[in-house]
């Protein structure tokens, strides 16, 4: 009988202790700590995703819990294994990442982005697409393109996207190594010469924000041109990725006509870096569902999201689902919330959130909300 | 509509007449309002404790053999199933809307959670931690047990004048003025400050013997004290 008791004892305990590992590291993690959490280094996570990466749902998680742990699952290792053993040499692979509302698609891709900056990757991160095409708040400033005919600019978004790309790669960029290939002319008395470093021209883009989304044009292709130039390494992670292929966005012209998102400045540099045209790097997209009106919203598949016309620019890609919990993952994850007071409760309520909630993560946290 | 649904629910029961069926046996949920069940019909028992009790004091084989009401949507056994809270949303509940009251009473209680939380983390010693109180359902029975009145007044004429008689008041009343007052202090708020934040506020406030819904209680009772030389209006 005591020694009944005590098996069950030491089988709580170490049940209750198996949800969290030290490994903080993405590019020492494996297998074995697959469905644990990891907490992320505080200056890291404020380097990283500073302007936006992490979901404001989770953001608002990281406040309460008093740290910012991810979960450690399979595709996102699978990715990692598959990004250490390319060869750089070759043309960029791409990697698409689809699943279900609330799997886990944006904090996978933040994963990687950890992974990407401990192994020294340069980083072209767009947080979420929908925020530059979709939505509308009351100062968004849209005008037409000073130097190309027929294109919209978003100038204020353009000159707060190079800002998250220099707080995400300031240590690179402080290094100097990399230096822009000929001379920029923004104008009369403005210009950028040959051979300054990339952080001048980042500069240069958020000083004068009228030139934002030129500066962003031709930085992602001094970037290919230094990737390919084996200066550097690049990591492009672009979060709603089908958000560039829905027919119209919601953005208007002066002249309230509307606009396709072909016709806003920034999609075609992101167009053009998403080719795999260039070598010594990776891309990782996510397609989602909320990234697009209800209307596009009955599947998740990226075939679907993506359009034809996605499809066969992204193509060929390597597509990684991203699931639902497993038995694994879904008792460490609620052994986490029970270590961070946000579940408590008898032990059956276990069973009955992983019914209610059908094992999505999403699911899950909001249905532990009001317990 | 109304009329319609009866008329149905009357077609289909003289159908099952004919078929030799009780009609009574049918969850015919087509009714409108309590009474579309006999008087002899048994509320369900449907929490799996009470059920075991029942067993347990062998009462269970005579309810077996007694016509049983169907059990309301909200009426379930599950683990985080609490009546104050049921009752909570249906006095939250504008126009049957009640999937808007839940998430708005889950969504306050998210707060207070979030707010005891923070405060969990803030406190230096052991002992402070030990005192607050985490679980949002806790707070919430402890502020309505704050808020309700232990007495109320009664308007009764004598003379040709209304008398304000302090009286005792009964368990269910004091429960709905207390929510009644919670409810009423919520939204006494802000157009800008939602629902579920204000509440929140309110919750915590009561749960710890202060704020507006506290303040209106202790008014009543200082009320019926100082009309105390009225009481023997009630009987006289």
């Amino acid at each position: 009988m005591l020694s009944r008791n005590i098996r069950l004892l030491s089988r709580r305990y170490s049940q209750a202790v198996t949800f969290r590992t030290t490994e903080s590291s993405p590019t020492q993690q494996n297998e074995n700590q697959v469905g644990l959490f990891y907490t992320m280094n505080n200056d890291v996570c404020k380097q990283l995703f500073a302007h936006g990466g992490l979901p404001k749902s989770f953001m608002k998680q990281t406040k309460t819990f008093t740290e910012t742990a991810l979960m450690v699952r399979l595709p996102a290792l699978d990715i990692i294994d598959c990004i250490k053993v390319t060869d750089l040499n070759k043309p960029v692979v791409r990697y698409v990442l689809y699943g279900e509302k609330g799997a886990g698609k944006s904090l996978t891709l933040a994963h990687l982005l950890h992974f990407a900056h401990e192994d020294g990757f340069l980083i072209v991160h767009i947080p979420w697409v929908s925020d530059w095409l979709r939505r509308l708040p009351r100062d968004k400033e849209m005008s037409n393109s000073q130097s190309r005919e027929g294109f919209v600019d978003i100038p204020l978004d353009a000159a707060a996207w190079l800002l998250h790309f220099k707080m995400q790669n300031q240590v690179l960029l402080k290094t100097g190594d990399l230096k822009t290939s000929k001379e920029y002319v923004w104008s009369k008395r403005e210009s950028t010469p040959a051979g300054a470093p990339l952080a001048e021209l980042v500069e240069h883009g958020i000083a004068r924000v009228k030139y934002a989304c030129d500066v962003i044009d031709v930085l992602l292709k001094e970037i290919k041109l230094l990737s390919n130039a084996k200066k550097c390494k690049t990591f492009v992670a672009i979060d709603g990725f089908n958000s560039f292929f829905y027919p119209l966005t919601r953005l208007s012209t002066p002249t309230k006509k509307k606009v396709a998102p072909e016709e806003v400045s920034l999609t075609a540099p992101f167009m053009e870096i998403t080719k795999n045209d260039w070598t010594n790097g990776a891309i990782v997209v996510t397609t989602d569902q909320l990234a697009v009106p209800e209307d596009r919203q009955e599947n998740y598949l990226p075939k679907y999201l993506l359009y034809q016309k996605g499809f066969e620019h992204l193509d060929p890609f390597v597509p990684m689902e991203i699931g639902r919990y497993t038995e694994r993952e879904f008792l460490s994850c609620a052994s986490y919330y029970r270590d961070r007071l946000w579940l408590r409760g008898p032990p059956e309520l276990e069973s009955e959130l992983k019914l209610a909630s059908a094992c999505n993560p999403y699911n899950f946290m909001e249905l532990c909300a009001p317990l | 509509m109304n009329s319609i649904r009866y008329k149905l629910s009357g077609v289909t029961c003289s159908v099952l007449q004919a078929a030799n069926f009780r009609p009574a046996y049918i969850q015919c949920r087509l009714y409108s309002g309590p009474t579309s069940f006999p008087d002899f019909f048994k509320n369900p028992i449907f929490r799996k404790e009470e059920q075991a009790k029942l067993i347990e004091i062998n009462e269970l084989s005579k309810l077996a053999i007694s016509p049983v009401k169907p059990p309301g949507v909200s009426e379930t056994s599950s683990v985080y199933y609490d009546p104050l809270v049921n009752k909570l949303i249906n006095h939250v509940m504008k126009m049957g809307k009640k999937q808007l009251a839940r998430e708005l009473v889950e969504k306050a209680f998210e707060n207070v959670k979030r707010i005891q939380i923070e405060r969990y983390h803030l406190a230096s010693s052991a002992e402070a931690k030990a005192k607050i109180i985490l679980n949002p359902k806790d707070i919430l029975h402890q502020a309505i047990e704050n808020c309700r009145p232990l007495l109320q007044l009664l308007p009764i004429k004598r003379g040709g004048i209304v008398y304000q008689v302090p009286a005792p008041i009964t368990e269910k009343r004091s429960l709905f003025l207390a929510i009644k007052w919670l409810l009423d202090a919520t939204n006494d708020k802000e157009r800008t400050i939602h629902f579920p934040q204000q509440f929140a506020w309110e919750l915590l406030d009561a749960a710890n013997n202060t704020g507006k819904v506290v303040k209106r209680k202790q008014d009543l009772h200082r009320q019926c004290e100082a009309n105390r030389a009225y009481a023997h209006y009630r009987w006289q």
